[in-house]
């Protein structure tokens, strides 16, 4: 048996010190691991999101992981809840990079992805993506080190105008958004779009952020009379309300939204109402068993209950980052802001498992596709209702 | 001009502004009796709505039912929450006793996002889907039954401070509580009624809110904006709830058609500071005078 001196002993509590009061400072003695640090908000009013994004970001991390890992390397996610608060996502984000030797980061706003977007620059070490599809976080020039997992918010009003100027040329519309970053986002530049499509914006109705009844709203659209009514920055209120009112009325109009209000558990719960809804959708619902989806399927075994629209976001979102990293490492570059971004622009045809239903590809900082569902009552489910929509520079 | 549009959107800031009187007047009932500005309104009215989730849903129990009981449970929890958070902090400073309320939201965004996870939901449905027209002009059914529930409620407080022992014993209080002492209202009795009667308006608040915009872990901000009126109002007035909340709701409608939806909280804010400017204590509110 191996008996330890005094001074043996020392050393050892001494090291066990460091390596607990620095936890960077045993990284090195780790088996080498890929990190992806995120600002992710576990509560406040995005909760619902970031509790489904975190969801499919630990699962791809898992799946990753059980096939051996990126190039040989474990990934680990490391993440703290912001409130969706941009004070507390920078300072989240300061003590991640800190403790952690970070590549990757995922945001959890606009907000988050502007303030930080200088710290990005000036480190040159991270590619971050997030929750935010803002129109201006999509200038390669201006962002260079992040991107998002779908169409930006400009491109998803594209793609609705495209699949209503193909329904109906000459429609009229009515964009309702809130006032708010978020709900202001595409209004200006798809009024333009709209018209050069030969749509007819009839009406923009702003509601306040905090905005419960919506009645003087509702009265407003019933003057314009539109064939279609967008809805822009809502999740879900006040939207059940807006269609109700509105169906009460007689309005004939169909109700579009864009991806963060196509959940399909929370219009299963509003019931009749939103019999009819519409709206863009860039990724596969949870429960879509297209033959062509097998990642998918692993998904329903890993979790048996319905997983929101986050969640595919996430999981979306984690796969891109680990694709960039492993084109990246195969390449024999090491991992920085700028290796990781010009790997995730290679990407080209790319088969996402089926979460996209049609190969993607990274042109910028947007995959700019998507694909028109609508809500059927009765099912209580959103069903396709167009097919994938590829936008074209 | 065309007057019948004018019409519905009067009718529709009358409807909104009724629902915020209701709320405010919780602020008012609470301050009234304790001098404690409750900012846990907001939260408490969000619990209404899940109590009546739940009692729906996870419970099964008709709507008829189910109301009565979220309301009742509001009530319940201003009981507790009065003996066993608010009263040992009698003789405290109102920062401290404020600040407290404060902490209370947070614990119950909390808890209702650990026990009903942080979705957005709908209400089940209990107003009924029908228009309702007075005369040609359209009305919301929800706002319809939300202004007539909130006129009702508002008028039988104003009758019960008027004429209920109760509601006499309240006003003996807010006005000296020693007075009050030594005239033999059970003043501690009085502070536990106030919190139990506030707390089930602003669950009952909660429902029509609810039933409205659907209910959410974050659904508590619309107590802000009855704070924006009880400030209006004055903190003490339960005609100043009304007057102030009918007010905000038609400036609101009014300015959301006309100007435009972004304009809607400038002109309520700016409201705000004018009041505060001219009469600082609300315009039904008492004036505080200090003398040393």
């Amino acid at each position: 048996m191996t008996s330890l001196n005094r001074r043996q002993i020392m050393g050892l509590a001494a090291g066990a010190g460091l390596a607990s009061a620095f936890p960077g400072f045993t990284a090195y003695a780790q088996e080498k691991e890929i990190v992806i640090g995120g600002s992710i908000p576990l509560t406040g009013v995005f909760a619902f999101a970031g509790v489904a994004i975190e969801a499919g970001m630990s699962d791809y991390v898992k799946l990753t992981n059980e096939a051996g890992g990126i190039a040989g390397r474990k990934l680990r996610l490391a993440y703290e809840d912001t409130a969706y608060k941009v004070d507390t996502s920078v300072a989240v984000f300061n003590k991640l990079t800190t403790q952690n030797d970070i590549h990757l980061y995922y945001g959890d706003s606009t907000g988050f992805a502007k303030t930080i977007n200088e710290e990005l620059n000036r480190r040159g070490t991270i590619l971050m993506a997030g929750a935010s599809f803002g129109s201006e976080l999509n200038n390669p020039e201006k962002y260079p080190f992040q991107f998002m997992a779908g169409p930006d918010y400009v491109e998803m009003f594209a793609i609705l105008l495209e699949y209503i100027a193909k329904a109906q040329p000459g429609a009229k519309l009515v964009f309702v958004n809130s006032d708010t970053e978020f709900g202001r986002d595409p209004i200006e530049a798809s009024v333009k779009r709209a018209k050069e499509m030969g749509l007819d914006v009839v009406a923009q109705i702003v509601t306040p952020p905090t905005a419960v009844d919506v009645s003087t709203e509702v009265l407003k659209l019933r003057r314009a009379n539109p064939d279609f009514t967008i809805f822009h920055g809502y999740v879900l209120a006040p939207l059940p309300e807006f269609m109700s009112q509105a169906k009460q009325l007689g309005l004939k109009t169909k109700f579009m939204g864009t991806f963060w209000s196509m959940d399909n558990s929370l219009w299963a719960n509003v019931g009749a109402p939103a019999d009819g809804f519409m709206g863009v959708m860039p990724y596969r619902y949870y429960y879509d068993t297209s033959p062509d989806a097998p990642i998918l399927e692993k998904i329903r075994k890993l979790r048996p209950t319905y997983q929101a629209t986050g969640y595919m976001q996430g999981f979306l979102t984690a796969m891109l980052m680990g694709e960039a990293a492993k084109r990246t490492l195969e390449a024999g570059k090491e991992l920085n802001g700028k290796t990781l971004k010009a790997a995730l622009n290679s990407i080209k045809d790319f088969d996402t498992g089926g979460i996209i239903g049609v190969p993607i590809s990274v042109p910028g900082n947007s995959v700019p596709v998507g694909r028109i569902y609508q809500f059927n009552a009765a099912d209580k489910q959103m069903k396709p209702a167009s097919d994938w929509i590829s936008l074209k520079k | 001009m065309d007057w019948l549009f004018f019409t519905e959107v009067t009718l529709a800031g009358l409807g909104s502004g009724a629902l915020l009187s209701l709320t405010a007047l919780s602020f008012v009932l609470i301050y009234k009796a304790t001098r404690v500005i409750n900012l846990a309104v907001g939260e408490i009215l969000m619990l209404g709505g899940y109590l009546f989730f739940a009692f729906v849903t996870a419970f099964g129990l008709a709507t008829w039912l189910a109301i009565p009981l979220a309301i009742a449970g509001g009530a319940l929890f201003g009981f507790v929450v009065e003996r066993t958070l608010i009263r040992p902090m009698l003789g405290e400073s109102s920062i401290s006793v404020l600040m407290l309320t404060v902490g209370l939201g947070s614990v119950l965004i909390g808890a209702t996002e650990l026990i009903w996870n942080t979705d957005p939901r709908a209400l089940p449905d209990f107003m009924g889907q029908a228009p309702v027209f007075i005369g040609e002009a359209y009305v919301s059914r929800k706002i319809a039954i939300g202004f007539v529930v909130s006129a009702l409620v508002i008028a039988l407080f104003l009758l019960l401070f008027r004429f209920w022992r109760g509601g006499v014993a309240l006003r003996a209080t807010a006005t000296d509580q020693a007075a009050a002492y030594s005239c033999g209202i059970n003043v501690p009795a009085v502070f536990s009624l106030a919190w139990m009667v506030a707390c089930a308006t602003a669950a009952g608040a909660g429902l029509l809110v609810g039933a409205i915009g659907g209910i959410s872990p974050t659904m508590g901000v619309f107590g802000l904006s009855a704070l924006v009126v009880v400030i209006i109002g004055g903190l003490d007035s339960v005609l100043g709830a009304l007057v102030g909340g009918i007010l905000i709701g038609l400036v609101e409608a009014w300015a959301g058609t006309f100007l435009g939806g972004e304009y809607k909280l400038v002109t309520t804010f700016s409201i705000l500071i004018a009041a505060l400017m001219i009469r600082p204590y609300g315009l039904f509110g008492t004036v505080e005078i200090e003398r040393l």
